[in-house]
C-alpha cells in the first residue's frame, strides 16, 4: 500500500523553492513558475516566499497577472494567498481589478480585498455593490461585511429589498458579521423566506426591541423544528446586546412562550447539542426562563464554550437552590469549564445545607474551584462551616480567601468562629489565623495580638501589626514604632504600612529610615506611606526616588509626590523619561492639573507604548485646552492601536467642546 | 475590569508566552483571574498588573495567571475517534520504520495534568507492538502546577469519565473514594517537564520525536505565535514523524511545514519526508 508521501522529485521542487534567494535575479518568475506547480504544497511555499521578496509592489502587481489566467485553479488560488500576505501594498492592484472588463476577475478581486480586511477597500467595494454581474455583487456584499464600517452596513442594508434571494442571504449574514441591525419592518417579510431564515433570524436577535422579542417568542411556538432553532439563536443574539430592562422583557417573553410549549423541555436540552453557538445561547436563556433545576448539568456543560461563560453563570443562578444541590451532587462528573462555571454560581444559591458538599469540594477541587468553594461556604452561615474554613488558614494559596470567608461567617456566628480561632491561637498561630482572629475578636484580640507582636517568628510579628491597626489605630502605631527598627524586614516594612495607615504628617520623620532601607519593600512602603499621610518635608527623598531604575519605587514615588501636591515641573519631566512605561503613565496622571503636564501628555502622544499614548490623551481630554486639539487630531489619525484611538477620539470631542 | 486594565494584562500574557486573549473574552479573563486577586489579596486588576510587573513573586504568578487563562479540560482517551487511528494506523508505521533502532520517542506538548501522556502509553501498551523496546514519552506544560498533578499521577472521577471499563481495571490502581493512580510500568514511560513552547532555548531540551501530540493547546495562539511554535515542531519531529492537532484545529494558512495526511480513520499531519517513499 503507498501513502500520499511526496514523490522525490515534488520533494525537490519544494525544496528549490524555499532555496530560492530572496534577492537573488529571476527569483520572482521562478514562484510565478512555482505558482502553477501540480503540488500543493510547492504552491504554497511559493505563495509564502513571495511575501518576503523585496520590491513587494512589482511583487503584487504580477501576482494580480496571475489571477486572470483562466483554468490554472491552484495558480490563482496561490496568488490570491500570497496577495493576502503581502497586506496593503496589494489594495492599489486589487481595487484597480475591481474594474476590469472580466466579471471573473472582479469577483476574484473582491474576495481576496474581504480576506485582506483592510477599511481602505471599503469605498471600492460599496461601489461593487452595483455591480452588473451576481457573482461580483454577492462577494463585494461578503467583503463589506468583512470591512465595512457604518457607511458600509447602510450601503448593504439598501440591498435587502433586491430580488435575489443569493444576495440578500448574502446581505443577511454580512449584516450580522458587522453587528448592524436593519429597520425591523425589512427584516420581518424575510422571517417567512425558507431559504433566508435562519439568517433572518439571526439579524432580528441584532434589534434590540421588545417588537422583535415577540417575532422571536413566535418562532419559538413553531411546529418547524428549523424555525424554532432559528428563534432559539436569535433568542442568543438578542440576549447578548440586551441592556438590563430589555434584558427582563427577554426573560419574560421567553418563559410565557415556552410555557405554552408542551414539549419546551425537550427542545431545550436537544439545543444545547447544537453545532451552532448562537443557538446554544438561546438554549441558556430559554433554560433560565424554563427554571427547570434538572436542565443545571446541561446548562453548566455548556461553559466548554468560553463565550457562553457570563450567560451559563446567570442562567444557573436563576435554576434556584434545588440546581445548586444537583450540581454540587454531580461535580465529579462534569468538565472542568462546567465545574468552574457552576461553583461560580453556587455563590448565588447557597444555604445552610451546601456545607458538606462544598467540604468534600475542598477535598479534591483544583485550587481556584477550591477558592470559591471557600468563600460558598463563608456565605452558608453555619456553624458546621468554621472548621473547613479554619483548617485551610495555613494552606498559602486559599488562606485570604479563607480569612475572608470567617470574616463573612463571623457576621452569622461569631461565638463559634472566636472558639475555634481561639483554639488555633493557642495551638499553633499562623499569619492567616492572626488576621481572621482579630476580625471576629476586636478589642478582645488585642493581648493576644500585643504578644504576638513580640513573637520569635517575623512573619508572626508582621500579622500581629497589621492586624493590631485594624482593630486599635493607636496601638497599632504604638507597635509600629518599635516594628520600623525590627531585625527582620517583613516586619518593618508592615510598620512603615502601618504608618502610612495612621499616621499623620508628623510621622514623617519615623520614616527616614525606612525610606534607605536595604530591602526594597521596605523603601515601597515607605514611599507609599508618605504618600498617604503627605509628609511634605520628605519630597527631597521621595524626587530622589524618580530616578530610581526600579519602575516600582521610581513610579509609586511619583504618585506619592503626586498626593502631596508637591510634584516640580522638573520632577515630572524625569519621570516621563523613566524607562518603565508604568513611571510615564504615573507621572502623566500626576501632572494632569498643571500646564506643565498638558504640555508633557502632548509630547506623550508619540510615545511608542499605547497604553502611554491612551494616558496622553484621556489627560488632554480631561485637562487640555483647545489649543491641544490639533495634536490630539493629528496623534489620531496616525494611531493604530484601537484602544488608544478610542481614547484618542473622546479627547478630540471633549477638546472640540472647550 | 476596565478595558485598560483587560489590555495591559493581555499584552503582558502575549509578551510572556504568545497566549492572546481575544477582545470577546474580557469576561473570561476576569473570572478565571478573580480568583488570583482573592489569593493574593489584591483590590483591582490594575493592582494585579502591578503585582505581575513589580513583585519579587511575580515570575510565580505570572504562571499561575497563564494557567487560570489556559487551563484546557483534558481527561483519559479524549477524541477516541484519533486515538484509535493513532493506535491501528500510525502505531504500526512507526513500529517498521523504527525496528532498526527499537526506540520510539513522543512528545506530548501541552500535556497539563498528564492524562494525555498517559493515554498514549497506555495505547502503545496495549499494542503490544513496541515490547522490549526504549519508549521515552515526554509531557510538557508551561504551568509548573499541573506538572506537580501529572507526576503524582492520581486522578478523579471526571479525568476518568471517557476511560474504558477495561483500561480502567488494567492500567489504574485504586486508592478508594473514587480516586486511582496510573500504575508504575505507565508511569515509567513518561517524563514531565516545565517548557513554555515560544521560548526557543528551552526547546532545545527536547530530543526529537516520533510524534507530536499538540491538542487543544494553539487554539491560544495568534497566527505568528503558532507559525512559531510550528516550527519548534517542525524542528523537533524526524522526517515522516506525525503531529496531531485537536479536532478543531487545522494549518491552513500557517505554511508548509506539515503535509495533510489521510488515514482510513482520521486526518492527521505530518512532516514530510526527506527523499524516499513509504510503504505501508
Amino acid at each position: 500500500m503507498t501513502t500520499d508521501v511526496p514523490t522525490l522529485q515534488e520533494e525537490e521542487r519544494y525544496r528549490a523553492v524555499l532555496g530560492l534567494d530572496p534577492a537573488g535575479a529571476g527569483t520572482l518568475e521562478s514562484l510565478i513558475s512555482a505558482l502553477h506547480d501540480e503540488s500543493w504544497r510547492v504552491r504554497r511555499a511559493a505563495a509564502e516566499a513571495a511575501r518576503r521578496l523585496p520590491a513587494p509592489g512589482e511583487v503584487a502587481l504580477r501576482l494580480v497577472s496571475v489571477l486572470g489566467e483562466r483554468g490554472e485553479t491552484g495558480a490563482r488560488n496561490a496568488a490570491a494567498e500570497a496577495l493576502v500576505g503581502l497586506g496593503d501594498v496589494a489594495l492599489g492592484p486589487l481595487i484597480r481589478l475591481l474594474g476590469h472588463s472580466d466579471p471573473d476577475q472582479r469577483k476574484f478581486a473582491a474576495d481576496i480585498l474581504g480576506q485582506l480586511g483592510r477599511r481602505g477597500a471599503e469605498n471600492a467595494l460599496i461601489q461593487a455593490l452595483a455591480d452588473p454581474d451576481l457573482n461580483v455583487r454577492v462577494s463585494a456584499v461578503e467583503a463589506v461585511g468583512r470591512v465595512g464600517s457604518e457607511v458600509g452596513a447602510r450601503a448593504l442594508e439598501r440591498l435587502l429589498k433586491e430580488e435575489e434571494p443569493l444576495l440578500r442571504l448574502a446581505v443577511l449574514e454580512a449584516l450580522t458579521q458587522l453587528q448592524w441591525p436593519p429597520p425591523l419592518p425589512v427584516v420581518v417579510p424575510l422571517l417567512a423566506e425558507g431559504r433566508l431564515r435562519r439568517s433572518a433570524y439571526r439579524v432580528l436577535g441584532l434589534i434590540p426591541q421588545v417588537a422583535a422579542t415577540e417575532l422571536i417568542s413566535r418562532g419559538l411556538g413553531s411546529e418547524l423544528r428549523s424555525v424554532r432553532e432559528a428563534a432559539l439563536g436569535a433568542l442568543g443574539t438578542q440576549a447578548s446586546v440586551a441592556d438590563t430592562p430589555l434584558r427582563a422583557e427577554i426573560d419574560a417573553q421567553a418563559r410565557t412562550s415556552l410555557k405554552r410549549l408542551p414539549n419546551a423541555m425537550e427542545f431545550v436540552s436537544q439545543a444545547f447539542e447544537a453545532e451552532d453557538y448562537y443557538v446554544r445561547a438561546g438554549a441558556l436563556v430559554a433554560a433560565g426562563a424554563l427554571r427547570e433545576p434538572t436542565l443545571a448539568v446541561l446548562v453548566a456543560e455548556a461553559a466548554r464554550e468560553d463565550r457562553l461563560l457570563r450567560e451559563v453563570i446567570r442562567t444557573l443562578s436563576r435554576l434556584g437552590a434545588e440546581a445548586g444541590r444537583e450540581l454540587l451532587g454531580r461535580m465529579a462528573e462534569l468538565s472542568l469549564p462546567a465545574r468552574a462555571a457552576a461553583a461560580q454560581a453556587l455563590l448565588e444559591m447557597v444555604d445552610p445545607s451546601y456545607v458538606p458538599a462544598l467540604s468534600a469540594l475542598l477535598e479534591w477541587a483544583e485550587d481556584d474551584l477550591r477558592a470559591v468553594a471557600v468563600k460558598a461556604l463563608g456565605r452558608t452561615q453555619s456553624p458546621d462551616a468554621v472548621a473547613p474554613l479554619v483548617a485551610l488558614l495555613d494552606e498559602p494559596a486559599l488562606a485570604g480567601a479563607a480569612v475572608r470567608a470567617l470574616g463573612v461567617l463571623s457576621g452569622g456566628c461569631r461565638e463559634a468562629v472566636i472558639k475555634a480561632l481561639e483554639a488555633v491561637m493557642e495551638q499553633r498561630p499562623v499569619p492567616a489565623a492572626v488576621a481572621a482572629y482579630a476580625h471576629a475578636g476586636g478589642t478582645a484580640a488585642l493581648p493576644t495580638l500585643r504578644r504576638l507582636a513580640r513573637d520569635a517568628d517575623p512573619l508572626l510579628r508582621a500579622a500581629a501589626l497589621d492586624a493590631a491597626v485594624d482593630v486599635d489605630p493607636a496601638v497599632g502605631l504604638e507597635l509600629a514604632r518599635g516594628a520600623l527598627v525590627d531585625e527582620a524586614a517583613p516586619v518593618r516594612a508592615s510598620g512603615a504600612r502601618v504608618v502610612g495607615r495612621v499616621g499623620d504628617a508628623s510621622a514623617g520623620s519615623l520614616l527616614r529610615r525606612a525610606l534607605q532601607d536595604e530591602d526594597i519593600a521596605v523603601r515601597l512602603a515607605a514611599v507609599e506611606a508618605l504618600g498617604e499621610i503627605g509628609a511634605a518635608e520628605r519630597a527631597t527623598d521621595l524626587e530622589a526616588m524618580v530616578r530610581h531604575p526600579d519602575g516600582a519605587l521610581a513610579g509609586r514615588a511619583v504618585r506619592a509626590l503626586a498626593r502631596m501636591g508637591t510634584i516640580r515641573p522638573e520632577v515630572l519631566r524625569q519621570a516621563a523619561r523613566h524607562s518603565d512605561a508604568e513611571v510615564v503613565k504615573a507621572a502623566l496622571q500626576a501632572g494632569a492639573v498643571s500646564a506643565e503636564g498638558v504640555a508633557l501628555a502632548v509630547e506623550m502622544l508619540g510615545h511608542p507604548g499605547w497604553d502611554v499614548r491612551a494616558t496622553a490623551a484621556r489627560v488632554l481630554g480631561d485637562a487640555g485646552g483647545r489649543e491641544s486639539l490639533e495634536a490630539v487630531q493629528a496623534a489620531l489619525a496616525s494611531e493604530q492601536d484601537a484602544l488608544a484611538r478610542r481614547a484618542l477620539s473622546d479627547a478630540v470631542e471633549r477638546l472640540s467642546r472647550r | 475590569m476596565s478595558a485598560e486594565e483587560f489590555r495591559l494584562l493581555r499584552d503582558h500574557v502575549y509578551a510572556h508566552c504568545g497566549i492572546l486573549i481575544r477582545e470577546d473574552m474580557k469576561f473570561v479573563m476576569e473570572r478565571r483571574l478573580w480568583p488570583r486577586l482573592e489569593a493574593l489579596g489584591l483590590p483591582n486588576f490594575a493592582a494585579y498588573h502591578r503585582f505581575l510587573r513589580y513583585d519579587t513573586r511575580r515570575n510565580a504568578e505570572l504562571d499561575s495567571a497563564v494557567e487560570a487563562l489556559t487551563t484546557h479540560e483534558t481527561y483519559f482517551f479524549r477524541e477516541p475517534v484519533q486515538l484509535k487511528a493513532f493506535t491501528e494506523e500510525v502505531l504500526p508505521l512507526l513500529q517498521q520504520r523504527n525496528a532498526g533502532t527499537r526506540r520510539l520517542r513522543i512528545w506530548s506538548a501541552g500535556c497539563s495534568t498528564g492524562e494525555e501522556a498517559y493515554t498514549i502509553a497506555m495505547l502503545l501498551k496495549e499494542s503490544r507492538l513496541f515490547e522490549g523496546w526504549e519508549v521515552e514519552i515526554y509531557g510538557t506544560d508551561i504551568s509548573r502546577r499541573v506538572l506537580t498533578t501529572a507526576r503524582k499521577a492520581e486522578y478523579g472521577p471526571s479525568s476518568l469519565r471517557a476511560t474504558p471499563p477495561e483500561m480502567l481495571s488494567r492500567y489504574f490502581i485504586s486508592l478508594g473514594a473514587s480516586k486511582v493512580r496510573v500504575r508504575d510500568d505507565i508511569r515509567a514511560w513518561v517524563s514531565f517537564g516545565h517548557l513554555n513552547l515560544l521560548d526557543a532555548e528551552s526547546c532545545l531540551l527536547v530530543p526529537r520525536a516520533d510524534v507530536v501530540f499538540c491538542r487543544n493547546v494553539m487554539i491560544y495562539f495568534d497566527v505568528p505565535a503558532r507559525q512559531r511554535v510550528l516550527q519548534v515542531f517542525s524542528d523537533k519531529l524526524v522526517p515522516g514523524g506525525y503531529l496531531m492537532l485537536g479536532h478543531s484545529e487545522n494549518l491552513l494558512n500557517l505554511g508548509a511545514a506539515f503535509e495533510l495526511v489521510h488515514l482510513r480513520g482520521d486526518l492527521v499531519y505530518r512532516k514530510p519526508e526527506l527523499s524516499w517513499k513509504v510503504e505501508r
